[in-house]
């Protein structure tokens, strides 16, 4: 089953902050358009911040150990700088990320990569460093969300959906889904969402609406 | 004891191995080059309101990427000096080109830079911006941004002078093309 085959529906709202409840907001937009057959797909950043899980560089204070240990990620991560790092020691612990540093780094030495991000915990890879998200929250660190399966679970159970999947999705052809109802296969639905029907940050669409999902399966399934 | 004597060799080592290996990598350096900015030219003009701008270019030149978190003007008008005017300033990066005054965080590779536009809107207190900006004076505006790189975020500033003769040039030259 592929992109190709299914309708992906985009679906334009404001800006959502902190003050917003992921569920009510897929309601308010999206309640109308989406049948039982139909899988929900929400951002992961979007309900990020709608669990108010961002922080200002200014409110972070980095340790002596996130100052030094930020030097060794490429400059292109975003714990390259001195708050991505700090911030991902508050999420899974000084230790635990210097530890998975120091393997990382034995792991490249003979020529095995990403061995830090399969150590340092689940958020290590999902923080957005400043510029990561769209205004006003660009300047600010976002942590992957808490409980992506039961914000799922919960879309679910109030649209009487089909499914309901949070996922990680960028123009660089990487898709993850890190939380989904019972029944969805991540992998599957990651596919799907691979081409980034979210768009870019200016576009406003964190939900898409994967069309007709479960009669697809069921096609698939009768073959 | 010669052991530890050994271990401490090997911590201080390490030590000093960590700390060149952080001095040789360095961190990102802006600088806003305000000696290299354009002349300010009218852009807009109303009965009560007199709108110039400028570009500023800025660079990068340090040896890591970085942040322009945040990049705002601050403009020095105190009505003890000069009161015949109302003044806002705002800019924008070149390429964003946003009318709201909001600086989006940018990521500037190493080496490399841009240009922001500066816009000074002057409204008349008297409701004739002519009559208002005859006897204007120059008027500094520092351009303020926040750093975030490798290191600790910090704020900067440089300054650079509106003067009231390029204002009165700009006010000139739209006058002539008019008359053209």
């Amino acid at each position: 089953m592929t992109e190709q085959a299914l309708e992906l529906k985009p679906v334009p709202t404001r800006i959502l902050t902190d003050k917003d409840n992921i569920v009510d907001v897929i309601e308010k937009y999206v309640k109308e358009d989406i049948g039982p057959q139909d899988v929900v797909s929400v951002a992961e950043s979007v309900v990020a911040i709608t669990q108010g899980r961002f922080v200002r560089p200014e409110e972070i204070q980095p340790s002596l150990l996130a100052r030094v240990l930020c030097r060794f990620i490429a400059k292109e991560g975003s714990l390259a700088s001195v708050y991505g790092m700090q911030t991902a020691m508050n999420a899974e612990g000084s230790w635990r990320i210097t530890w998975a540093l120091f393997v990382g780094f034995l792991g490249k030495l003979v020529g095995r990569s990403g061995l830090f991000y399969q150590l340092a915990g689940g958020q290590t890879a999902l923080i957005d460093d400043v510029t990561g998200t769209m205004p006003p929250f660009d300047k600010c660190l976002v942590y992957g969300p808490a409980d992506p399966n039961g914000v799922a679970e919960a879309i679910k159970q109030r649209l009487g959906c089909y499914g309901a999947v949070v996922a990680d999705v960028n123009d660089l052809k990487r898709a993850a889904v890190l939380g989904a109802t019972q029944g969805l296969v991540p992998k599957e639905i990651a596919q799907i969402l691979i081409n980034n029907p979210f768009g870019n940050a200016s576009q406003k669409t964190p939900i898409v609406i994967i069309k007709n999902y479960g009669l697809a399966v069921q096609k698939t399934v009768a073959q | 004891m010669e052991l530890l004597i050994v271990l401490l060799i090997v911590v201080l080592g390490a030590v000093v191995g960590v700390w060149l290996y952080i001095a040789k990598q360095g961190d990102a350096n802006f600088k806003f080059i305000v000696d290299q900015r354009t002349d300010f030219t009218l852009t807009g003009i109303t009965k009560e309101t007199a709108t110039f701008s400028a570009t500023v270019p800025f660079i990068n030149n340090g040896s890591q990427d970085g942040t322009l978190m945040d990049v705002f003007p601050r403009h020095f008008l105190p009505c003890e000096q000069f009161d015949a005017v109302d003044t806002d300033t705002r800019l924008t990066f070149d390429r964003a080109n946003r009318s709201d005054g909001y600086w989006e965080a940018y990521i500037v590779p190493v080496t490399t830079g841009g240009s922001i536009i500066l816009t000074v809107k002057f409204t008349a207190k008297s409701g004739d911006i002519k009559v208002a900006l005859k006897d204007m004076v120059d008027m500094p505006i520092d351009i303020v941004y926040q750093v975030v790189a490798r290191s600790l975020w910090y704020i900067a500033k440089e300054r650079l002078v509106m003067t009231a003769d390029e204002i009165h040039k700009a006010l000139a030259a739209s006058e002539e093309a008019a008359a053209r």
